[in-house]
């Protein structure tokens, strides 16, 4: 079954068409990045894909769940990470991923809490102070954590290393990838055209709505960065 | 629901509402007894005073019409036991009124009533605190439940995530109101508790408060969208406030006021006093006819001669007709009343905040319709003493200040 099935998707946003009839697929266990400049119609996708948008015409569908019609069930398959992930400031990092967890539906004991903060990064002492003094990197790592923990077979992910040093950016990647090969089925959209080739199984360039290319990975090598960058810097933001 | 709970708990601007929400109705109950405390200390001395007063001046008298006279009756209504809750016409109308024999219109509407500069403030009890201010701090509690989030960049999120969106956002808004209604009736059955009032009254108020604050939670909650900003939603609902909790009733006001024009109430007593200062100078004849028309049983005792010196029932006969010579003019007064309170009872049904302030009122018997419930109680008792004075009067008895003090009747205002 494929994860992610879009077909022919048209949206539009306060009366003007953001996107102009895409269409991709994602399959289980592949991570899809979206690549594109601002306003190319990345977020507009992801929120499409929540149910938060309603498309104009064509289609969309998780895991055979059409996102118009089981706006819930498609929700429950689906963990997503917003861009610059806001948590309570007022709530610790323990905290912060108990109540979102618990209104997913999901119970969790501390070990896995610390297992997946491990997984980030995110130092032991800092997991007990109020997300408020975190700095932009610390808040993005608890929400990576956060995805993880609700151990959806779907993964949205919005501009996930916005605000990340380098190490925590290859830290991220690796983990992406690992949750890949758990057979995690990855939509991210992104404009970094490294990261994108890092973790990526399939790319597709997006430009005021419209796919403009796509690259595959070969069996087991990576997409090769200065095609897509070429390709990228001559199509996607022209 | 209990992670919700958890939630609102550690959120300090709700405790600032909830505090504030106690504190108001805490403040309001403890100034509503002290206020029902002091008109019951009040009576009960004035009880004490007029029955003291009364033997001293009834054991000083010769005759009946000099009894009548000098002989002062307390009337009053007491404050029922959750009139704490709602002091409504006790702080405009009167609540008590020193009669006696005298045409009784005058001593009526002349009466003095509280200082009307607080009459204007108004009355800091639970019925303004739940009508007027409880909106305002479910307005606080709500008004950025959805826009804060957005504005945080948690909504989506938080929608993603829980199961059901609408579920979240009713449960987060009801666990919020839900509180408001415990912080705001704590202190109320507290009250109530205290004062002695009935259970099913104050059952029936709470069950009152939780609809209005379940009405002001549906209109923000619809109002306060998530796509607005905080501000704007607060600016909304502010206005909102205004214009339901002040503008609509003063409009209601002004306009019941024009549609039911009342007479003053100066008009009464000058009616009144013209018609007996005026019977002095005219024959008897002019005073015994109307007041045989409406008693006709003394008229085997009212045998005159325009010669005779000053007679007390002569007196007391031209006090009555003073009475009905007004009579017209405060029936259409009391007429008035009522009507102006009946335009007011349906207007209320679209001003949420008149409402609750009538419907607590009622509750606690401090309404319109409980002061002319009253009016008619004190006319009716200065029947009781005409009926009980023109017998002794008209059939000339001998005066007995021992028996005057035994069986002159005494106002009680049991039942109402």
């Amino acid at each position: 079954m494929t994860a992610i099935v879009v077909q022919d998707l048209r949206v539009s946003r306060g009366g003007t068409e953001v996107l102009k009839g895409i269409s991709f697929s994602v399959d289980p266990g592949s991570v899809y990045a979206l690549l594109g400049g601002n306003g190319a119609g990345k977020s507009t996708t992801l929120l499409t894909l929540l149910g938060f948008l309603t498309p104009d015409s064509g289609s969309a569908s998780v895991l055979d769940n059409d996102v118009t019609q089981c706006v819930s069930r498609v929700r429950q398959q689906i963990a997503y990470l917003p861009e610059a992930a806001t948590l309570y400031p007022h709530l610790n990092a323990y905290e912060n991923l108990e109540y979102f967890l618990d209104l997913a539906g999901r119970k969790t004991t501390q070990l896995e809490l610390d297992q997946a903060l491990d997984e980030v990064g995110l130092q032991l002492e800092s997991r007990s102070r109020h997300m408020e003094d975190y700095s932009k990197g610390m808040r993005q790592k608890v929400a990576i954590s956060l995805a993880i923990l609700r151990e959806t077979p779907v993964l949205l992910l919005d501009e996930p290393t916005s605000g990340l040093d380098p190490v925590a950016i290859d830290e991220f990647n690796a983990l992406v990838r690992n949750l890949a090969g758990l057979g995690k089925s990855i939509l991210m959209v992104t404009h970094d055209v490294y990261g994108a080739c890092q973790v990526a199984n399939r790319i597709g360039l997006l430009r005021r709505g419209q796919l403009v290319g796509s690259f595959d990975a070969p069996a087991g090598e990576r997409i090769e960065t200065d095609r897509v960058h070429a390709t990228f810097a001559e199509r996607a933001t022209a | 629901m209990m992670r919700e709970f958890k939630f609102m708990l550690r959120d300090k601007a709700v405790w600032v509402w909830l505090s504030l929400a106690f504190v108001f109705s805490l403040a309001a109950v403890s100034l509503g007894l002290n206020e029902v405390s002091q008109q019951n200390a009040e009576i009960a001395e004035l009880k004490q005073l007029d029955r003291a007063e009364r033997r001293t001046n009834l054991a000083a008298q010769a005759d009946w019409g000099s009894a009548a006279y000098y002989t002062f009756h307390i009337t009053y209504d007491p404050p029922s036991d959750f009139a704490y809750a709602a002091i409504g016409q006790r702080d405009v109308s009167p609540w008590k009124h020193r009669i006696r024999m005298l045409a009784l219109e005058g001593q009526i509407y002349e009466t003095d009533a509280n200082n009307p500069d607080f009459a204007l403030v108004g009355r800091f009890d639970f019925a303004f605190v739940a009508s007027l201010i409880a909106p305002l701090l479910v307005v606080l509690l709500l008004f950025d439940l959805r826009s804060g989030e957005q504005v945080a960049g948690r909504l989506r999120l938080i929608e993603a995530s829980a199961a059901s969106g609408a579920k979240l956002w009713w449960s987060r808004a009801g666990l919020r109101v839900s509180a408001l209604a415990v912080a705001l009736c704590v202190p109320l059955i507290a009250g109530g508790l205290v004062s002695g009032a009935p259970i099913l009254t104050l059952a029936f108020c709470v069950g009152a408060v939780c609809v209005y604050l379940a009405f002001w939670t549906m209109l923000t909650l619809l109002l306060a969208p998530a796509t607005r900003t905080g501000a704007y939603n607060l600016t909304t609902m502010l206005g909102t406030w205004l214009l339901l909790c002040a503008v609509v009733p003063a409009i209601l006001t002004q306009l019941i006021e024009r549609v039911v024009p009342l007479p003053d109430g100066g008009e009464i007593v000058l009616a009144q006093r013209e018609a007996v200062n005026d019977a002095w100078d005219l024959p008897r004849e002019a005073t015994y006819e109307p007041f045989l028309q409406r008693y006709p049983q003394w008229a085997d005792h009212t045998a005159w001669n325009d010669e005779d010196g000053f007679e007390w029932k002569w007196y007391y006969a031209f006090q009555q007709v003073g009475d009905q010579t007004a009579e017209p003019l405060s029936q259409s007064y009391r007429v008035g009343q009522a009507r102006r309170d009946e335009l007011a009872r349906w207007s209320s049904l679209i001003s949420p905040a008149t409402l609750m302030q009538r419907t607590m009122e009622r509750l606690a018997g401090t309404d319109m319709q409980a002061a002319i419930d009253y009016e008619q109680d004190v006319r009716q008792f200065h029947g009781v003493l005409r009926d009980w004075y023109y017998a002794r009067l008209f059939k000339a008895e001998v005066f007995d200040a021992d028996v005057a003090i035994e069986t002159i009747p005494t106002f009680d205002p049991v039942g109402r």
